[in-house]
């Protein structure tokens, strides 16, 4: 999940430059990224090979992926800003915003996903629900997919620029032209291996911060207390225990938010209806590994908030001799008009810190990867829907699998020019960044009602899918716009007037959902039923699950997800 | 439909196919001996101008994906390891 809004990259004062050295490891990781793209181009001859990898990854292979594709520097950053902005609330978005849903996805959701054999999610819809509730979400999800990628890629330019001085058009077009090259010739498989080389690639380059950090701030117990003492009150450092009411904590939401509208719908919504993040679990060689994937990427993303949140927070509580503080960080709009570093920087901030020759470079390099991997997570799902549910579905349906695979590399690399042309658009009106990120948000809350209804409910009928996905949509665009045009709405809809921006996302998402699924059922019980016969491998008490071969309990997916779970329950204990 | 022949030609092919395992390996043994050899050089020479320059944390972050990048390049080389 992307950070909300607030994250957006500000042009400012250059930070550090780069040595040979640290150009030497840049240079490594492109020529082996590139070497991948043209190694893997040979393997990837039919349609199921391009879109799917031949779904024959691993399930560690595809839970790395899974999680991988979701590790976007614009997140990395974001996230870490938000950690000094809002202190360990931001930890929520990586644990009980994802930790629930990405188990879910694995044990419950993934059967029907995977046995349907379909490429897509859209494709699920249209199993299920039809053609009009496929066009419907393909539509949608290319245009955003293909969006998000141009303001990946734009993003990815400023902090270039900012960090090291770089011009933005050099870093758009190598960027865009390496992602291009590898994702044309390798498709999803060429992703993959990218998408797990990077996550490594970003523990390396990443993990050297918070262990620094910590050394500096003289252990996590003296942090506590350095922030509390910066802050005045020691509400930055716990989880749950601020979010009784609106005015108790920095984020201004409340504990129904974070567990209905973030840990339920928004969570849900994303991790299991995204194809962004579904595709690489479609991958997987069996239906065993297709669950254990999601059960292995909830592991990994469980421990993402040490390379992500703690640098945040080690900023926060950083004191000079003199007691003040070392990072003076503003939101922004201020850091625009002020030349301040802004949240977003305290990533980088953070890396000139404590990385000299060799380990910048390492941490530059795995930024820029986390860059390209958000890039090719959506180009590489652009592609696929493009050509499964737009172009195969409406415009020609009976041409050769080798059509299709052309399809996809010339979709891949006309989706990235579309890409480049955003980011310039981005460039000279940089609100619309803002509006994009927004308009991704309206499509996945109610697309998770359409979704759950029809896995779990036989009674949901075509016309009921179709209204309920339109209604929800509908429903979520026209509370963005209330609130932009009459910030009073946000009273309304999150039910306080101590309400900040932040809790609008998270009731929106759950209007939005409660009213997708109220149509979907009203609109279902006035049409006639699908038969049962027609819903076999699609819908929950219909279709006879296959096992997934495990026979010991180590082997069996449910077993690690408790183990997850239990680890999960623990941790938001300890952080109360 | 893909007829037997191809299906063996296929599965040659993911025979010979080098591990992502290992293209992660090498990665990291080159950025790790890079590392080494900067480290190695503050070491003995000019030491960087960061916060705890002096605990060293080039070499030492080089020694660790050294021996990470060491180990996967030999456990997943082509020669043991097909696929994924």
């Amino acid at each position: 999940m992307l950070s909300l809004a607030s994250s957006f990259p500000v042009l400012g004062v250059q930070m550090t430059r780069l040595n040979p050295v640290d150009v030497l490891i840049l240079l490594l990781y492109f020529a082996l990224v590139i070497f991948i793209g043209f190694y893997v181009k040979g393997s990837t001859n039919t349609s199921e090979e391009f879109f799917l990898a031949g779904r024959e990854m691993s399930a560690w292979v595809a839970g790395l992926s899974f999680v991988s594709a979701n590790l976007g520097s614009l997140e990395l950053m974001g996230w870490a800003g938000a950690a000094y902005q809002y202190g360990m609330l931001a930890t929520h978005w990586y644990w009980i915003g994802a930790i629930p849903a990405m188990l879910f996805l694995g044990i419950v959701m993934m059967p029907f996903y995977y046995i349907s054999k379909t490429h897509s999610v859209p494709g699920y819809l249209h199993l299920r629900f039809g053609e009009g509730a496929r066009a419907l979400s393909a539509v949608s999800f290319a245009l955003m997919t293909i969006l998000m990628s141009g303001v990946n890629m734009y993003a990815m330019a400023v902090v270039m620029q900012t960090v090291l001085g770089w011009n933005l058009t050099f870093s758009i077009w190598v960027g865009a032209g390496t992602v291009a090259l590898y994702v044309m010739l390798g498709g999803l498989r060429s992703a993959i291996i990218n998408e797990v080389l990077q996550f490594i690639l970003i523990w390396a380059g990443a993990a050297t911060i918070p262990i620094l950090g910590l050394i500096e701030a003289h252990g996590w117990t003296n942090l506590k207390t350095q922030i509390a003492t910066n802050i005045g009150n020691t509400n930055y450092t716990h989880l749950w225990n601020t979010l009784g009411g609106f005015k108790d904590n920095p984020m201004g939401v409340h504990w129904t938010g974070i567990v209905f509208g973030l840990g339920f719908v928004i969570s849900f919504g994303y991790w299991t209806t995204d194809f962004l993040v579904v595709q690489r679990v479609l991958s997987a060689n069996s239906l065993r590994s297709a669950k254990m994937a999601p059960v292995i990427g909830a592991a990994f993303k469980m421990a993402i908030p040490l390379i992500v949140i703690l640098p945040g927070l080690i900023a926060l509580g950083l004191h000079n001799a003199d007691g003040s503080m070392v990072f003076h960080l503003v939101p922004g709009s201020v850091a625009k008009a002020t030349g301040q570093h802004s949240y977003d920087d305290v990533l980088p901030l953070m890396l000139v810190r404590y990385c000299g020759p060799g380990l910048l470079g390492l941490g530059i390099t795995a930024l820029i990867a986390g860059f390209m991997s958000g890039m090719a997570g959506n180009i590489s799902a652009f592609s696929t829907v493009w050509t499964y549910d737009l172009y195969s579905a409406f415009i020609n349906k009976r041409a050769s699998d080798r059509h299709y695979v052309a399809m996809g590399r010339w979709s891949t690399v006309i989706g990235m020019l579309v890409s480049i042309a955003t980011a310039y658009l981005v460039m000279n009106a940089a609100s619309i960044m803002d509006y994009v990120q927004a308009l991704f948000s309206f499509f996945i809350a109610p697309l998770f009602g359409t979704v759950i209804l029809g896995m779990l409910w036989k009674r949901a009928t075509r016309a009921g899918g179709f209204w309920g996905l339109l209604a929800g949509t509908t429903a979520s665009i026209g509370m963005f716009v209330w609130v932009r045009l009459n910030a009073d709405g946000l009273r309304y809809i999150a039910m306080s007037p101590d309400a900040r921006p932040m809790a609008e996302n998270l009731y929106r998402a759950l209007w939005s959902w409660l009213i997708c699924v109220v149509v979907t059922v009203t609109v279902s019980l006035m049409t006639n039923a699908v038969p049962t016969a027609q819903l076999a491998g699609l819908v929950y008490g219909v279709t006879p699950l296959p096992s997934d071969g495990a026979e010991k309990l180590w082997q069996k997916p449910a077993f690690w997800a408790v183990v997850v779970i239990v680890v999960f329950f623990i941790l938001n204990i300890v952080f109360f | 439909m893909k007829d037997n022949r191809s299906q063996e030609q296929n599965r040659q092919t993911r025979r010979a196919r080098l591990s992502i395992w290992f293209f992660c390996g090498i990665l990291m043994l080159a950025d790790g001996l890079v590392l080494l050899g900067q480290g190695i050089f503050e070491r003995f020479g000019q030491k960087a101008a960061t916060v705890l320059a002096n605990l060293q944390p080039t070499l030492w972050w080089g020694v660790l994906l050294t021996i990470f990048g060491v180990f996967y390049t030999v456990r997943f080389r082509p020669a043991t390891h097909s696929t994924d």
